[in-house]
């Protein structure tokens, strides 16, 4: 059964900027489902249309059966959010701001003071749970905040780029703490802008780009449906760069020639030029390198680099929106507050 | 009565905030403290003036640094809003199954509490100083009540300010920037008939006059009901215009 269901959902921000344009999806009972994709792609804007923060343009936004512009209030009695930056009040304790959580959710002190030490005790956070939150480590504070969203047991989460912050070594500790509250019960919907998380966490996936969705499905479906192996070409930086000589009409750049030599080679699909490789999808991968090596060679294509590969989401990426999805991996968490000392992944 | 718990919850996390970082509590009452200092000790000879009307500039002075209190602390309001909004503390209270009233009434009791506090505070100390109050305990309580009214009523203010700029530095600019004029282009430092014709004429029309004018009276002359009226009807108005703008600023935050 669908737990959230989004029909032709569409957000105009004030200056005509289409945020989000058109997008259905739903969210099935029990299962992981991420939106993947870049900064500014309308994963954000989806979201806190979703928990009721942000009013919507056009289309329905349904969770369990409700929409969430009729009766908003019983929509937020059934999810819970965590935010891209974490909404933790530095000025109260760990338990104190679990606490306030509970008793905003209509729970007695008492129910959300178990409920809070409860809480504190699966996130790691019981040694810390009576200091200010202010100096809580970056991944504290990410688990105190998810920590704040379950207080209520909501049915569906949102979660915001749970791990973007984070370092590897945190990012994989919470990673299986998504998963053990899946299979707790908890539907999740997440953005992410990491390949591996959506590749890690999600059952079902949708690409997003440009306020679009552009294609839907298991990160395995999606892979597989690319039909073969992915090929790159790296051409030497200088020779990617040169342009046709003069005077020869006709005559194109080494990284034109190698898109219509990799063209032209049976099985090939999905030719994509780069800044200085060319990649495409060979059908039966390993065994037709070779012909496609001779037919390189043939072409006098200076060849830097040839990498054979199984598809990553990346490719599934750039099979649909024509660029990569490319980020740092570890970037500065975005709010930088507090010690090291004491903190455990 | 589930207004009420909720505007409670909200309420008692601001207070808690003020008890873990009392800063927030004295933050406001620095400038008042200094002004009420050094005023009275500088201005001290201007009670021998023909026509001031007052035993001594302290007693003249106090009503008006319990006023300045309340709107330094209105302008507090305004920060914490933002502190608030940045912190993504305003987006948990937004999206928790509480009526949004609450959230803001909530705020404006600990707004409340805090005014409250600091004007006793202020109080005792003129009291040390050897201010002396004509009504009595009574009359404080009744001193406190009236700045609370007109602090909340100038909080809208720094909420409009606040939430349509969403900076705390700003907020507190123009919190100065519009408070230090108005304070003395009333009859805060200086009786109406000292004052130069033309100031005396914008006084009359300055909300402040009318804050001071009450607090004085309680403080010097006794229960003067018109004085005590007329103050709570320029607070109603002004509530009713900056409490209006505060909440519409709200509703756009917020949609």
């Amino acid at each position: 059964m669908a737990i959230l269901e989004a029909t032709d959902l569409v957000k105009i921000y004030p200056g005509d900027v289409k945020a989000v344009d058109g997008i259905s999806f739903t969210v099935e009972e029990g299962e992981v489902f991420g939106f993947l994709g870049p900064n500014g792609a309308g994963k954000t804007t989806t979201i806190r249309i979703g928990v009721t923060l942000l009013a919507l343009t056009s289309g329905t936004f349904v969770i369990d059966g409700i929409d969430v512009r009729q009766r908003p209030e019983e929509v937020r009695r059934r999810i819970g959010y965590a935010a891209q930056s974490v909404g933790v009040d530095d000025d109260l304790t760990g338990r104190e701001n679990l606490i306030l959580q509970g008793r905003l959710h209509g729970m007695s002190s008492r129910d959300a003071g178990a409920k809070a030490d409860g809480l504190l005790q699966v996130i790691d956070l019981e040694d810390a749970a009576n200091r200010r939150a202010g100096t809580f480590s970056g991944g504290m504070r990410k688990r105190l905040d998810l920590a704040q969203a379950l207080v209520h047991h909501p049915r569906l989460l949102f979660l915001d780029e749970p791990t973007t912050g984070l370092d590897p070594q945190n990012r994989r500790a919470l990673w299986s703490y998504l998963r053990e509250l899946n299979q707790s019960g908890v539907t999740i919907f997440l953005t992410t802008q990491y390949l591996e998380e959506a590749d890690v966490l999600c059952g079902r996936l949708a690409i997003i780009d440009h306020g679009q969705i552009k294609v839907e499905g298991s990160p395995t479906e999606l892979k597989a449906a690319l039909g073969g192996d992915m090929v790159t070409v790296t051409l030497p930086r200088e020779a990617a760069t040169e342009s046709p000589a003069v005077g020869e009409p006709g005559t194109d750049g080494p990284l034109e020639r190698t898109r219509a030599v990799l063209a032209d080679v049976d099985g090939c699909s999905s030719v994509t030029v780069h800044e200085n490789s060319v990649s495409v999808i060979l059908r039966d991968g390993g065994a037709q390198l070779a012909d496609l090596v001779r037919a390189l060679d043939a072409a006098a294509v200076p060849v830097a680099r040839l990498e054979l590969a199984e598809p990553t989401l990346d490719d599934v990426f750039l099979k649909h929106t024509g660029e990569r999805l490319r980020v740092d991996e570890v970037r500065p968490p975005s709010r930088v507050v507090g010690r090291r000392r004491g903190e455990r992944a | 009565m589930r207004s009420l718990r909720e505007i409670h919850v909200i309420w008692g996390r601001n207070m808690r905030k003020l008890t873990r970082v009392p800063m927030l509590l004295f933050f406001s009452l620095f400038q008042p403290l200094l002004f009420l200092v050094l005023f009275s000790q500088v201005f001290s000879s201007m009670a021998k003036l023909p026509g001031f009307g007052y035993d001594n500039y302290l007693q003249f002075l106090v009503p008006t640094i319990v006023g300045l209190t309340a709107l330094n602390s209105a302008f507090q309001s305004g920060m914490g809003m933002v502190t608030d909004m940045d912190a993504g503390l305003l987006d948990k209270f937004l999206i928790a199954p509480i009526r949004r009233s609450s959230i803001l009434l909530g705020k404006i009791a600990a707004d409340a509490t805090r005014m409250a506090i600091q004007s006793s505070l202020i109080i005792v100390v003129s009291f040390i100083m050897g201010a002396r109050f004509k009504t009595g305990i009574l009359g404080i309580l009744a001193m406190i009540l009236i700045a609370v009214l007109f602090g909340i009523a100038w909080a809208g203010i720094s909420n409009v300010v606040a939430l349509r700029t969403r900076n705390a530095e700003l907020t507190m600019l123009i919190g100065i920037l519009i408070t230090f004029p108005i304070l003395f282009l009333s009859t805060g430092f200086m009786p109406s008939a000292l004052l130069p014709s033309w100031l005396d004429t914008v006084a009359k029309f300055n909300p402040i006059t009318y804050l001071v004018a009450a607090l004085r009276a309680l403080v010097n002359e006794g229960w003067v009901w018109t004085a005590i009226w007329q103050c709570l009807a320029v607070t109603a108005g002004l509530a009713a215009v900056t409490l209006t703008a505060a909440t519409r600023a709200f509703r756009k935050v917020i949609s």
